[in-house]
């Protein structure tokens, strides 16, 4: 059980992440959610006491820096190529281990587990992303920890990695163990974490289940095909749903359903070409919860070039 | 502590760069040491001389050998955990900072003196097999004071390092004070308009930690000269530690302060 409560963390007069309190279950995956600049890394590094900021974070009651041995507890890791480029993987899990009271066949152990094994004598300096984001979780599986602290793991990888990451995830999750994991792609979260801290601007945006994130914000619309449209679009604002025209003619209709939608037509002889109900998908409800926290944005050049 | 220790014990054997620093600090050394004893092996032993040989003529340099090699090991100490980003798994595998910080300072301290006693022990060996006849071994305190000199130069790399958290801008203050800085403060306080410099001269860190290594005093020649006779050894070494001790003060209370 992670407890984050009032985290903390200003540069200069900018504020990175603004009093975010939070709690990460045991037993399941939570995933950590937010645009890139939202303030994941750095809440993670409040959280491990690598960063000084207000607030603070507890692991089963106690602060990082109480922990002792804290590997063997709070297996984290924050930077894919934190290591030295000419210390060979399996040196380098040595002098982590020996730091925390490990033994060298856990090392063994861990660089088979990740799919090192074959690689661990040489040099590291030519590591993919890939293998870097794997060693990082060997790091981090040293201790054999009950609490996971990874920040975007998934990075690097390819779709092979990304399952082969979820399973193990998942696996460690189901043995009771916290897993608490960052990345700015929905998509990947949607299939890794069963719950959700969603930020933005530093700032707690939502948390929960991922399906009740989902359905918080997303809104259903019905797409409506007619060669009446415009005269549609009037009767159904008359009716109080809201309407949006797109560039093709059709309407999205938000605020009523598709029967309620085809009622109003036949009622009063408007032809239907196509009725369709629209769920929006994960990246959608991503995108409208963080659309007004989104710290870095391009200016969109659609239409700007007349 | 323990744990600290044994994670530095790790780190410090499995970089090459602790091997190619330690071994060409014995090499220089050593070559300075049959360099001087070729050259007057026809001559009666000069106990000075011999001394200049063992201490790797550590006396007449601005940067002695062993001392800027050891001093570049103590900078990859702490610089190698910024340069590559593993102050970040350190600091999680021991959150204690002072802990690391302490462990990497007796590291540095052992091996630094490793280095320092095998360089002394070395340069003796080959003084006598390059005169082909057994000298004594220089005084104790010559001995100790070389040590000493050693181990504070790898603390101030390790402290410099720490403290700009990056490996150039350390070796650059490591190389350019006693380099430049120092021999054109000592320069210019020949100067008679700057000669208020003068009293300055014998406190400059680097200068004044030389006295540790004396072992021939040039204290008279240098005034006759127009200069300012250096400290004692130990007066001088104790300028060297405490100007190294504030520099380590200061990296170590940052590393506490600031954002890993």
């Amino acid at each position: 059980m992670i407890t984050a409560v009032g985290l903390t963390k200003r540069y200069g007069p900018k504020v990175a992440v603004d009093d975010l309190s939070f709690e990460v279950r045991p037993g399941v995956v939570t995933g950590f959610l937010g645009p890139n600049g939202a303030g994941k890394s750095t809440t993670m590094r409040l959280m491990l006491d690598l960063h000084r900021g207000g607030g603070e974070t507890r692991f089963d009651g106690r602060r990082y820096r109480d922990v002792p041995r804290p590997m063997r507890e709070i297996g984290a890791v924050l930077e894919a190529k934190a290591f030295h480029p000419t210390r060979s993987a399996r040196n380098h899990l040595l002098m982590l281990a020996a730091a925390n009271g490990i033994g060298s066949a856990r090392v063994d152990e861990v660089l088979a587990l990740v799919g090192l094994s074959d690689v661990a004598g040489g040099r590291p300096k030519g590591f993919s992303l890939g293998m870097s984001q794997r060693l990082g979780l060997a790091c981090a599986l040293l201790g054999d920890p009950h609490t996971l602290v990874l920040d975007e793991p998934a990075n690097g990888l390819d779709p092979h990695g990304i399952q082969w990451l979820r399973d193990v995830l998942k696996s460690l999750a189901a043995q009771g163990r916290t897993v608490f994991v960052s990345s700015h792609l929905l998509a990947e979260m949607a299939q890794m974490a069963d719950e959700l801290v969603v930020i933005g601007r530093g700032r707690l945006i939502d948390s929960g289940p991922v399906s009740d994130f989902v359905g918080r914000f997303t809104r259903t619309t019905v797409l409506v095909r007619s060669p009446e449209a415009s005269r549609l679009a009037d009767l159904l604002a008359d009716d109080g749903a809201t309407v949006d025209s797109l560039s093709d003619g059709s309407l999205v209709v938000g605020g009523a359903d598709a029967a309620a939608v085809g009622e109003l037509a036949a009622s009063y002889g408007v032809v239907l070409h196509q009725l369709v109900t629209r769920t929006a998908s994960l990246e959608e409800a991503f995108l409208s919860a963080t659309g007004a926290a989104e710290e870095y944005r391009g200016v969109s050049t659609h239409g700007s070039a007349a | 502590m323990s744990d600290a220790l044994a994670f530095e014990a790790v780190r410090v054997r499995t970089i090459r760069s602790t091997y190619w620093l330690v071994g060409l600090a014995l090499l220089l050394g050593a070559l300075v040491a049959v360099a001087l004893a070729l050259a007057t092996r026809d001559e009666p032993v000069d106990a000075a001389l011999v001394a200049v040989g063992v201490t790797g003529g550590s006396q007449f340099s601005p940067l002695p050998f062993a001392a800027v090699l050891v001093g570049i090991l103590g900078v990859f100490a702490t610089g190698h955990e910024f340069r590559h980003g593993t102050v970040q798994p350190s600091l999680l595998a021991l959150p204690r900072r002072s802990a690391l910080v302490a462990a990497k300072l007796v590291v540095v301290a052992l091996v630094g003196a490793g280095a320092a006693v095998a360089g002394l022990a070395l340069n003796w060996v080959v003084t006598v097999v390059s005169r082909g006849a057994v000298v004594s071994v220089p005084d104790g305190e010559i001995l100790l004071g070389y040590v000493v000199f050693v181990v504070l130069w790898g603390w101030l790399g390790a402290a410099l390092a720490l403290l700009f958290r990056n490996i150039p801008g350390a070796l650059v203050v490591l190389l350019v004070v006693p380099l430049v800085v120092e021999p054109l403060i000592s320069a210019l306080s020949l100067v008679p308009a700057m000669d208020w410099l003068r009293d300055i001269v014998p406190y400059l860190p680097f200068s004044a930690g030389t006295s540790l290594v004396t072992v021939v005093d040039v204290g008279e020649a240098t005034e006759a000269a127009g200069g300012t006779a250096a400290l004692g050894r130990w007066a001088g070494g104790l300028v060297f530690a405490g100007a190294v001790g504030a520099v380590l003060a200061a990296s170590w209370v940052l590393f506490e302060r600031r954002d890993a």
